[in-house]
Formats: structure tokens, C-alpha cells, sequence
């Protein structure tokens, strides 16, 4: 823990402020947020419904911004950076899981998840190579070519995390990746970002309502009314 | 840049690949499309046509030469007194003379006259042309397909092909009614499909003389030694300044009259087709909205992946594009299959008739196409920029 302290945080929010406004209506979610994760860490992001979780994750995907404040990962001010180069930065630091999974469904698991890698320039063979073992790596080695519509929602969730990793990222972020499953794929899910993250070593920040799911984690931020209330460490 | 390439494609396979999901509206835009392509190749090739049936009558060593200073024949009168003066001068103004020296010119009218079938007592216009015998040997391309030529003087008619097919009354034998006095077929002449092909042909003194018209003269035509001796005919006519004489190449005549009506056609159909065009974009901005409103979390979420804004444009304009070109395809074929060759006739330059033939050639092809096609470029325009600047975040909110 010593050298975590003395290096930078790996993502560390300062000042950040975000207000949403429609018409006259204006919903302040964050004033003057500040916050910092180390790298390796496993964060999970709990709260109330409504309390900013899914926007926190937004500003840290760079797919939404802050009225003010910096917001920094990994050495990059991503405040500063434009439309395309967020996306760019995207495509080679940032893995994504949805809660409701987001594969396209008119194409295969294997497409799915090659999708990160058509971002890199990477030849065909080596992204089929590397589909293939990120599939074998979430239990789905094989059903390359199934349609993830004929799916469990376990198994689309397992492809969806194949697709969040295959392109190697640093940073997972997770919008309630355990919401929509049943307890045993919930727990295999669970169990799979949890290896990702002491075996690979992946950041992970974990939007959660279940406690389960938290537990899971390293760290437990709690967020309400715009402000982390609670700070809880829990042995993985 | 081959990364930027490869998910353009990647997005581009998704978006059509995602067609079939809406299907209906897809195939609403493709039917608005066909729809314009149709009528505007229509009115085009209808035009198209017209040109090709007069052009094709007209030669360049055919002269016409007009009085009265109008183009039309009907119109067109000249005193006989210069009518004898010009046939007289001969080769010095230009015309060819032919193995007994004397010059190939006939004199001609041209009276648009009742024609009743039994069945059809309304009648229908046909143009008689008088012509004296060397009008057939000055017109090229004409020839008689059946039957024989008219004696000099005698009621005797020959018959264009194009009108021998549509009227069974008008058989070789037949006696006919056209005017005051009865006529008898004597043979059909073709002439490559040209307007000739709606004339009825008679003797030059004949027809006078049964229309009351005997000494008038309404137009004179002649071989020409070369093309260009238009030149010096044309000079020539300034002698008969009083009559208002104006020579003509037949090319020259024909394509001037083509031009007047299929102008009339085209700026008839273009309007027609334009707003037909307009809600066609209208119903493919519909689609294209309806398109990207149902790619939407696929859009967020591929963005929210890391695939750049054009990849999102892109798919969308190239969806629109297929999508108009199915419909001008369909539009093409379709009026290929049923106006293309298809035979109908108008309204001719003498009042009369005229068959012709709907042209849908390279062309006309071509235009309707990037009519079509433009429908879907603008159609699709404005949503495959809201594709590209999808708010992502809200966008992953809607969930699909
Ligand atoms: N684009 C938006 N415009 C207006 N209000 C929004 C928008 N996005 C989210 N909100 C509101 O902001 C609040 C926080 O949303 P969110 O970050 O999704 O919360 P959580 O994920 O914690 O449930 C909610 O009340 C939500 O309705
Ligand atoms: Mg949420």
C-alpha cells in the first residue's frame, strides 16, 4: 500500500461537477466531487436509485462531461480531450460491461466480442485467435458462432465481459453487471471479475445494488446526494 | 486508417445486416423510390422517343424549303409561280440532278384528314401527304414493304407501316374515305420506324385536286448535291424574299420539331417527377429516422466500445443509399419491362398522328437513376448526422 500512496492514483476526480438541465428543470447529481482510485483496485460504486452511479461511470468512459472539475485516468486528462479522441481512448484503455449486456444481435458471440479489436490494428488471424481465448476464459469456449439472442442471460452477460477484455484494457467499468441475472450466473460473474482483476490485474469500478456483488469488490464507495458518505474495506 | 476502415465496415455490416427488423418502412422508402423512378423515366423516355422517331425521319441531303416564313409545314405556303422558278434553277442552288438532268425535287401538301373506321365514328386525324414520285427516291430509308406504287393522277394511296398495323381498315385493296373521295390502298411503305411511318401517301396532283388545292404548292423537297450545299440553297431563298422562303435541312426541321415537343413532354414530366421526388425524400428521411432510432443503443453502445463518429454516419448514408438504389433499380426495370419499345402516338407536327416508341436507353437510365439515388443521398442526409452525433450516454439510457 505504501507505493500505491507515493505513485499518482490511477483514476482520481477533482472538483467535478455535473448538473443535469431539461428546460427550466435543473437535477444537480455531483457538486464539487472529488475522488480517487488506485490502480488493481476493485471498486465497487453502490447508493440509492438515481443517486449518479450510471453517470459517474459515463464521465469516467468519457461518454458524458463534467460541467467542471478534472477528471484524470491513467495520466490522461480526459476533460481535455475531444470527441474522437475520448473514443480513441476508449478503444485502447477501456473495457465496458452493460447491465443488459449490449450485444448486437444480428451478429454472432464471436463478432461480438471481436468488435474492440477492429479498433486495433491487429490481422484477422490474431483477433480470431485472441476471440477464441477470451471466449475459452469467460466458459464460452466454442460457442463462437452461436447467436448471443439464444443465449442465457449469464452466458450474454460472460460475452459481453469477453468483449470488455479481448482488447486487453486497463480499465473495466461495470453499470450493475449482475442486475438482470439469476444468483448462480450473478455469482459466476461475479467470480469471473474477480479473477480478472487479482489474476490480470484489470481496474475495475463496479456500479452494484446488490451487497453481494460488493462484497466482491475490494473497496465500497457509497454514493448519496451527490458525495461519497461511506468508505468501507472489505478483504477479498 | 485500416482500423478506421474496418469498423466502418464492421458498422456498416451491422446496420444492414439489422434491416430486416424494419422491413415495412424499408420497403415503403424502396416503393416511394421506384415509384418516382418510374414516372420520371417514363415522361423522359416518352421524349427520348420522340426525338428518335422525328430525327430518324430527317436526312442531311434532304432539303425542305418552307414559305411564308414559318417551320411548319402546315402552315407553309408557296406562290407556284416561284415554286416553277426554283425547280428551274436546278443544280445552282444545290440540287441534284439525276440521270436525265432533272433536278430530284418534288413538289408536296400535306392535309390532315378525317379517318373512320366502322367501329370508331369519332374519327381520328391522319396526315395525306401529295408528293410527286421522285418524293419517294428523295427520302432515304423508305421503302415499299408491300404492294405497289400509285399511278400518277389516279385515287390511290400507300399506306405507313406504323398505321397499316393499327388499322386493319387500312389493307391493301381497301377502298377508304379520307375528305370528299374515296381512295384505294395500294401498298405500304416502311421507313425505319420514322414518322413517315404515320403518313398516308398520295399522288401530288391527286390530293390537290381532291382538296380544292390545285396550283398551291406548301412545301418543296429536294436531294441535295452534298449536305453542305444547305448553305447556298439557304442563300438562294433570299431572291424570294416576298414569299418569305426558308430552306431547311430535313435533319434540321425534324430535330427543331422534336425539340418543341419533347422540351413540352420534359417540362411536363420533370415537376411532375420533382415532387413526386420531394415526398419521396421526405417518406426516405422517415425511414432513415426510423432506422436510426431503432439502432440507436447498438449505436451508443459501439460508440461507447470506441468506434469513431463516421463509422455511425457512415453506415447510416450507406443504408439510405442501398436502399434507393434497390428502389431505382426496381423503378428501372420495371419501366424497361413495360415502356421500353412499347408504341403509342400523339399529336404530330401536321395536326396529324404520329406513332413513336418509348426509348428507355443509357441515358434516360442513367438520369432516373441519379434521381433516385439523390433521393435516398439527401433522404438520408440529416439522420446519418444524428447517427454520428448520437449523445451516447443518454442513448445507452433508452436500452434496448
Ligand atoms: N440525460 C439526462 N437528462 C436529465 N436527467 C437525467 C439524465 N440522465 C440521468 N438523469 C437523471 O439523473 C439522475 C441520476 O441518474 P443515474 O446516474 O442514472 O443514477 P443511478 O445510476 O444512480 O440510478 C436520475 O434522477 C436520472 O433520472
Ligand atoms: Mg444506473
Amino acid at each position: 500500500m505504501t507505493t500505491l500512496k507515493t505513485e499518482s492514483p490511477f483514476i482520481a476526480l477533482s472538483g467535478v461537477s455535473k448538473t443535469y438541465r431539461t428546460g427550466n428543470e435543473s437535477l444537480p447529481i455531483f457538486t464539487n466531487l472529488d475522488m480517487t482510485i488506485q490502480g488493481g483496485d476493485f471498486v465497487a460504486v453502490m447508493g440509492p436509485s438515481g443517486s449518479g452511479k450510471s453517470t459517474l461511470l459515463n464521465l469516467l468512459a468519457g461518454i458524458d462531461h463534467a460541467d467542471t472539475g478534472d477528471i484524470q485516468i491513467a495520466g490522461q486528462r480526459l476533460d481535455h480531450m475531444g470527441e474522437a479522441a475520448r473514443a480513441a481512448w476508449r478503444a485502447h484503455h477501456l473495457g465496458i460491461v452493460f447491465q443488459f449486456y449490449n450485444l448486437l444481435p444480428m451478429l454472432t458471440a464471436a463478432e461480438n466480442v471481436e468488435l474492440p479489436l477492429l479498433l486495433k490494428p491487429i490481422p484477422a488471424s490474431v483477433r480470431r485467435e485472441r476471440v477464441a481465448k477470451v471466449l475459452d476464459l469467460v466458459g464460452l469456449g466454442g460457442r463462437g458462432k452461436q447467436n448471443p439472442t439464444r443465449m442465457s442471460g449469464g452466458q450474454q452477460q460472460r460475452v459481453s465481459i469477453a468483449r470488455a477484455i479481448v482488447a486487453d484494457p486497463s480499465l473495466l467499468l461495470c453499470d450493475e453487471p449482475t442486475g438482470d441475472l439469476d444468483r448462480k450466473s450473478a455469482d459466476d460473474v461475479l467470480a469471473m471479475l474477480g479473477y480478472l482483476n487479482r489474476e490480470l490485474g484489470k481496474t475495475i469500478v463496479m456500479v452494484t445494488h446488490d451487497p453481494e456483488a460488493a462484497n466482491a469488490a475490494n473497496r465500497t464507495l457509497h454514493l448519496d446526494k451527490g458525495v461519497f458518505v461511506e468508505n468501507e474495506q472489505v478483504a477479498a | 486508417m485500416m482500423a478506421s476502415i474496418r469498423q466502418t465496415m464492421a458498422m456498416s455490416r451491422a446496420t444492414l445486416l439489422s434491416v430486416p427488423r424494419r422491413m415495412a418502412i424499408s420497403l415503403s422508402m424502396v416503393g416511394s423510390i421506384m415509384l418516382v423512378v418510374c414516372v420520371l423515366s417514363g415522361f423522359l423516355s416518352m421524349a427520348r422517343g420522340f426525338e428518335i422517331t422525328l430525327q430518324s425521319a430527317g436526312s442531311p441531303d434532304v432539303a425542305v424549303i418552307l414559305g411564308g416564313g414559318t417551320r411548319e409545314e402546315v402552315n407553309s405556303e408557296i406562290p407556284p409561280d416561284i415554286a416553277r422558278s426554283i425547280m428551274a434553277k436546278g443544280n445552282d442552288i444545290g440540287v441534284l440532278r439525276n440521270a436525265s438532268g432533272t433536278p430530284i425535287l418534288s413538289r408536296e401538301l400535306v392535309v390532315p384528314v378525317e379517318y373512320r373506321t366502322q367501329l370508331d365514328t369519332a374519327g381520328t386525324t391522319l396526315a395525306l401527304r401529295g408528293m410527286e414520285a421522285s418524293g419517294l427516291t428523295i427520302r432515304s430509308g423508305v421503302t415499299l414493304s408491300s404492294g405497289r406504287l400509285v399511278s400518277s393522277g389516279a385515287r390511290e394511296i400507300l399506306v405507313g407501316e406504323q398505321l397499316a398495323t393499327k388499322y386493319p381498315g387500312l389493307d391493301i385493296g381497301n377502298d377508304i374515305r379520307l375528305g370528299p373521295v374515296v381512295w384505294t390502298v395500294v401498298g405500304h411503305f416502311s421507313a425505319g420506324g420514322s414518322a413517315f411511318e404515320s403518313e398516308i401517301w398520295g399522288g401530288f396532283d391527286a390530293v390537290a385536286s381532291a382538296f380544292n388545292r390545285v396550283g398551291e404548292v406548301q412545301s418543296l423537297r429536294l436531294k441535295l448535291t452534298e449536305p453542305t450545299a444547305i448553305d447556298r440553297l439557304k442563300l438562294s431563298m433570299s431572291e424570294f424574299a416576298d414569299a418569305q422562303l426558308m430552306a431547311f435541312t430535313e435533319a434540321d426541321l425534324y430535330a427543331g420539331q422534336s425539340e418543341a415537343t419533347a422540351q413540352l413532354i420534359r417540362m411536363f414530366g420533370w415537376p411532375i417527377s420533382l415532387l413526386m421526388a420531394i415526398g419521396a425524400t421526405a417518406g426516405a428521411l422517415n425511414t432513415m429516422m426510423s432506422s436510426l432510432s431503432d439502432r440507436t443503443v447498438e449505436i451508443a453502445t459501439v460508440r461507447a466500445l470506441g468506434f469513431n463518429r463516421f463509422s455511425a454516419f457512415f453506415s447510416t448514408w450507406l443504408e439510405a443509399f442501398l436502399l434507393s438504389a434497390v428502389g431505382a433499380s426496381l423503378g428501372l426495370t420495371l419501366s424497361w419491362l413495360a415502356l421500353n419499345g412499347w408504341q403509342t402516338s400523339t399529336m404530330g407536327a401536321n395536326g396529324a398522328q404520329m406513332a413513336f416508341r418509348f426509348v428507355v436507353n443509357a441515358d434516360v437510365m442513367t438520369i432516373t437513376a441519379l434521381v433516385g439515388v439523390a433521393i435516398g443521398g439527401v433522404g438520408g442526409a440529416l439522420p446519418a448526422f444524428a447517427a454520428a452525433r448520437l449523445p451516447v450516454a443518454t442513448a445507452l439510457r433508452a436500452r434496448g
